[in-house]
């Protein structure tokens, strides 16, 4: 599932990299920040990641997820520091919805 | 960061508060959280404001004006996003985003937005929680040249030549007052139409807002339009205080208030009413009530009470007034074509909200 995960999230770089310019281009490796002190994305960047990642969650794993709640959003600049950390909390969130 | 959601009873607390309003930057004015509390269709525990901490310093905040719209028979309770911002040293941290997305879930989704910068449109746009409704299309009418601040604007330089700029404004004034003059006696407006000026709204008043205001969609009544009257947010001031120094939206102006104007003709009555907002040297009409086939009186009375108070900028934002303005041969200098956006949630866009009418006040442009 981690390895799906993470390529949803390259896929929604990939959409996400047309819409900046070429010299903002986010790489596609877990280590890219996203958001917090080495963040790289304005507001709606960030919100324009967000909705991407809901919309390629529901097409590609099959799973719709949340990241616009009071939860996600109290811990945001933990949960989008990077590619890799928004992906563990994607795994998280899908785990909880499986256990629930 | 630490976000903290204020309600309509909290901003009550604040207000008696004194650490409330000692942060560097205000996340509200007291002004506007008076008014907010006294808002009459706001309850105590809606949520009004959204702050953004950061080592007790305030980094974003935005407002939340509760109102109610109105389609199918029903009113829907929802909340217009108002003075949105966030410390420009924080602009990758994810501050709007949280703020944004706080109101929305406080709203369940139900939330609205009028006008707003093009960086909030942005991030409106990219959430794709929003519909952008049929803008309002009005007219600025520019009565007063101006020539000193329209050269000085582009040529500082030419500050020099003040007083001569000064002079012929003086003598391009004197134009429009005898054309004024002689437009009044053509039209015989003084003959056909009178008025009265309220400060608040009387029964009289209520009861034709109340026949007129059906198809609106937020249908302002007496107990609303009282309390915008009331409660400004806008202070007239002549200069700006330790508080509107710390708080980033307009708080005071030199010039600042309301005033309500009803009309009647000779031979029917009462045929219209007017809500002014006057900031400086511009008038708005922010709501009008009146019959279509009243709309040339309704705009002939909102020209002369903008001569009659001298101001430079009349502007309109009811496309029947619009339409008027045309044939009434007043004298003004120029007009200009302006327009005022609304945006309301996707939760709205299966309502037939866009059949509704709006007015030049509607969200929070009345209050500005």
């Amino acid at each position: 599932m981690n390895e799906k995960i993470t390529q949803m999230l390259f896929n929604v770089l990939d959409e996400l990299n047309q819409l900046r310019p070429r010299e903002e281009h986010l790489a596609k490796e877990l280590g890219t920040p996203l958001a917090g002190d080495f963040g790289r994305l304005d507001s709606a960047a960030l919100i324009n990641l967000i909705v991407l990642t809901e919309e390629k969650s529901a097409q590609e794993l099959g799973r719709p997820i949340l990241l616009t709640d009071d939860r996600t959003m109290s811990q945001i600049n933990t949960v989008f520091r990077t590619v890799g950390s928004l992906a563990d909390y994607i795994h998280l969130l899908l785990n909880e919805k499986r256990d629930g | 960061m630490e976000i903290k959601t204020f309600t309509v009873a909290d901003l009550g607390l604040a207000l008696l508060s004194e650490d409330f309003w000692l942060t560097k930057t205000l996340p509200i004015t007291k002004q506007r959280a008076l008014s907010i509390c006294h808002n009459p269709r706001a309850e105590k525990d809606d949520p009004a404001l959204v702050v953004a901490y950061q080592d007790n310093l305030v980094v974003g905040y935005l407002g939340i004006l509760p109102d109610k719209v109105f389609f199918n028979n029903a009113d829907h309770k929802l909340g217009w996003l108002t003075g949105w911002w966030v410390d420009p040293c924080l602009a990758t941290k994810g501050v709007g985003a949280i703020l944004l997305y706080k109101a929305l879930n406080a709203y369940r989704d139900r939330v609205g937005v009028s006008g707003g910068s093009k960086e909030a449109r942005n991030v409106l746009h990219a959430s794709q929680k929003f519909v952008t409704l049929a803008p309002l299309k009005g007219l600025d009418i520019r009565f007063r040249f101006n020539a000193t601040r329209a050269i000085l604007r582009k040529f500082p330089w030419m500050k020099l030549f003040r007083v001569g700029f000064k002079i012929a404004d003086v003598m391009l004034d004197e134009i429009v007052n005898l054309r004024r003059f002689f437009w009044e006696r053509r039209t015989h407006i003084r003959q056909r139409l009178t008025f009265e000026y309220i400060s608040s709204i009387d029964a009289e008043t209520g009861r034709f807002i109340e026949r007129h205001h059906q198809h609106d969609l937020t249908r302002k009544g007496k107990a609303d339009l009282d309390w915008i009257m009331t409660y400004p947010w806008i202070v007239s001031a002549p200069q700006k205080d330790s508080a509107s120094r710390r708080y980033y939206f307009s708080s005071i102006s030199a010039r600042f208030f309301y005033l309500g104007v009803k009309v009647f003709e000779q031979n029917n009555g009462m045929v219209g009413f007017l809500m002014l907002s006057m900031r400086n040297d511009r008038m708005r009409v922010v709501y009008s009530h009146f019959e279509s086939r009243h709309a040339p009186s309704i705009a002939a009375a909102a020209v002369y009470q903008a001569l009659a108070m001298d101001v430079s900028t009349l502007s309109l934002y009811d496309e029947r007034l619009v339409k008027s303005v045309a044939g009434l041969r007043c004298p003004f200098w120029s007009t200009q074509s302006v327009s005022r956006g609304f945006f309301l949630s996707k939760a709205f866009a299966d309502s037939p909200v866009a059949d509704c009418r709006l007015h030049g006040g509607d969200g929070d442009f009345a209050f500005y």
